[in-house]
């Protein structure tokens, strides 16, 4: 077994928190993932899907009404979009890009790749971006994985190629890692260093996991413990000079209460000096140029080995 | 004649007549004079090991992963800021893959245990064995000293034969208690731990195969409140508080922040005692010995 593949993705300690800097003395920065996808599981995003009232006011009075909140509280997000919804929605995508919002891609239809062979992945990216790139006139620099409320984990799904395929493809960055709050590399080849970035993510700062979770119906409403986790990830990783990520759902937050549970806590954010809300493409410019691989991913020479009736 | 119905009522009793054979408590259980309470923070150092263990998806080894990047360090910088003895309940191979953070945790005085070599009891028990034999050596390596606890479910006999002295797993009783195996032999000090009083219990989805609709996803203001009720009722009762959490749950910054307030409000009271589970267990053995057992 070489390094400890199968275990670790990366180096074996963290940046700690006086190593971070952020642009222009920024105390702390503030990312907001908007999620386009309306997947209900694994297959991706199907007819059934687009075809529901959800939908609709996702896609529309949902995300016009959290547009209108990201503008009021001056915040820019990174939309995670697939690309069945770039080309339906083309007209609605563009206008997020002159907004100022990023577009990222979020697979073809944010389908489950865990299972498919490398070439089928391949063939699935490099069409995606394409859709992407032909609606919004550049190619997208981020790649998103994000979970769906139906599946069995809430970290989202790769494949063990999606992260070599994605650096071949020339994405700047992986939107979705669980094993930082920071940015971090997703090492994909320990003896040549190959890696991609990987921006944070949890599903604790995510929407779709509190709001009528885990399907309409039966699902329960938590807007209080969204909102508490939200506020003291804020409040304790300001404090560290670190990273706060949140991921929101139009369909979700959109709506009325979740609505107001947004701007009460983006109130809250406002009272803190000092943010930098970069999309995901302007932290992972800053972070590459930066925090280089090639001088702080601290990569230790491996003591891992293999014995007989243990794990390999 | 005797009935299937008599049978069943022989039979319970015995079973459960022998379970409770195997338990002593210890009914005068106390502390030094100025000691009204112990709490034992005892931190699970999974990391990725038992989701891989489990063969679970990459993305959930990225979330174990950050319990070794990122979590334990800070775990170690609050207990340490606190002057907390923690236990770090470490499987055998941890050191392997984290031995940086377990020395850091050893040069701050905090113990190093036993949680299984990869987080598995083999059924084999000249494998398991070869197990925990691995384990002690792993630890020892790191730690200068030979592991004297487990949170596992390794055999008594097994665990006396290589020095242990003590096990924190289940709740037979709120303090700390004795538990000799089913031949009434190799008995253990008992260090009780419930899941009311486990991070992973509130906050990590998915754990131990829990659907989608009984997702443990609160926030960290209401285990507060909960963990603070339990510490309040054993303060009251001169008890005892084991507080297991995993460094992948319990690093995250929103939640250290929520330990920082826990033990801050324990310490405006008199008389808590933040040991490491090594001290209690010495504590019970040398003031409340075990009575010796039938063999």
């Amino acid at each position: 077994m070489p390094w400890k593949e199968r275990y670790t993705i990366s180096d074996e300690k963290s940046l700690a928190d006086d190593e971070i800097r952020w642009p222009q003395g920024a105390r702390c920065c503030v990312s907001v993932t908007v999620d386009l996808s309306v997947a209900a599981g694994p297959e991706g995003i199907r007819a059934a899907d687009l075809t529901t009232s959800e939908a609709e006011f996702g896609a529309n009075q949902g995300l016009s009404a959290l547009l209108a909140v990201l503008q009021r509280y001056d915040l820019k997000a990174t939309f995670a979009v697939p690309a069945v919804l770039a080309h339906i929605h083309a007209d609605r995508i563009r206008a997020l890009v002159a907004q100022g919002h990023e577009i990222a891609a979020h697979g073809f239809k944010h389908e489950d790749v865990s299972t498919l062979e490398r070439d089928d992945e391949r063939e699935r990216i490099a069409r995606a971006t394409e859709i992407l790139a032909e609606v919004t006139g550049r190619r997208p620099e981020g790649w998103f994985s994000l979970p769906r409320q139906g599946d069995p984990f809430a970290g989202g799904t790769i494949s063990p190629n999606t992260m070599d395929l994605l650096i071949e493809a020339s994405y700047a960055y992986m939107g979705n890692g669980l094993a930082d709050d920071i940015p971090h590399y997703w090492v994909t080849d320990f003896a040549t260093r190959r890696a991609i970035l990987t921006l944070p993510y949890y599903y604790h700062f995510d929407d779709q996991f509190f709001l009528m979770f885990p399907r309409k119906g039966t699902g329960l409403e938590h807007t209080d413990a969204l909102f508490r986790n939200w506020k003291a990830e804020l409040d304790a990783q300001y404090k560290r000079g670190r990273h706060f990520h949140m991921t929101l759902h139009p369909q979700h937050v959109g709506w009325c209460n979740r609505l107001q549970l947004l701007e009460d806590f983006l109130a809250h954010l406002r009272g803190f000096p000092g943010l930098w809300n970069p999309t995901g493409a302007e932290c992972a410019r800053y972070w590459l140029e930066t925090y280089p691989a090639s001088a702080y991913l601290r990569l230790e020479p491996s003591i891992w080995r293999d014995y007989p009736g243990s794990l390999s | 004649m005797i009935s299937q119905l008599d049978r069943d009522l022989s039979e319970l009793q015995q079973a459960a007549g022998a379970y409770a054979a195997r338990h002593q408590l210890i009914p005068d259980f106390g502390y030094p004079p100025e000691v009204q309470i112990a709490v034992n923070f005892t931190l699970d150092f999974d990391s990725m090991l038992l989701r891989r263990l489990l063969n679970e998806p990459p993305m959930q080894l990225a979330k174990g992963e950050f319990g070794g990047r990122v979590g334990i360090w800070r775990l170690i910088e609050l207990f340490d800021a606190h002057r907390v003895k923690a236990t770090i309940f470490t499987p055998g191979r941890a050191c392997e893959l984290y031995p940086q953070a377990l020395r850091a945790a050893v040069k701050s005085g905090h113990e190093i245990a036993d949680h299984m070599w990869e987080h598995r009891v083999p059924k084999d028990a000249s494998l398991e064995e070869d197990h925990l034999a691995k384990t002690v050596s792993a630890i020892e390596q790191i730690s200068g000293r030979r592991p004297v606890g487990t949170r596992s479910g390794h055999s008594a006999a097994l665990l006396r034969k290589y020095g242990y002295v003590y096990r924190s797993e289940g709740s037979a009783d709120q303090r700390p208690h004795y538990v000799v195996d089913e031949s009434g032999e190799s008995c253990l000090v008992h260090l009780p731990f419930h899941y009311v009083i486990d991070d992973a219990m509130f906050f990590n989805f998915a754990w131990l195969g829990s659907e989608n609709a009984a997702q443990r996803i609160t926030d960290p203001e209401r285990v507060f409140d909960i963990w603070w009720a339990a510490f309040r009722q054993q303060y009251r009762e001169g008890g005892y508080l084991n507080i297991c959490m995993h460094p992948f749950v319990s690093g995250r910054a929103l939640r250290v922040a929520m330990l920082d307030r826990l033990i801050t409000q324990m310490k405006t009271l008199p008389g808590v005692w933040f040991p490491s589970c090594e001290e209690v267990a010495r504590w019970c053995l040398e003031r409340f010995p075990p009575r010796a057992q039938a063999a």
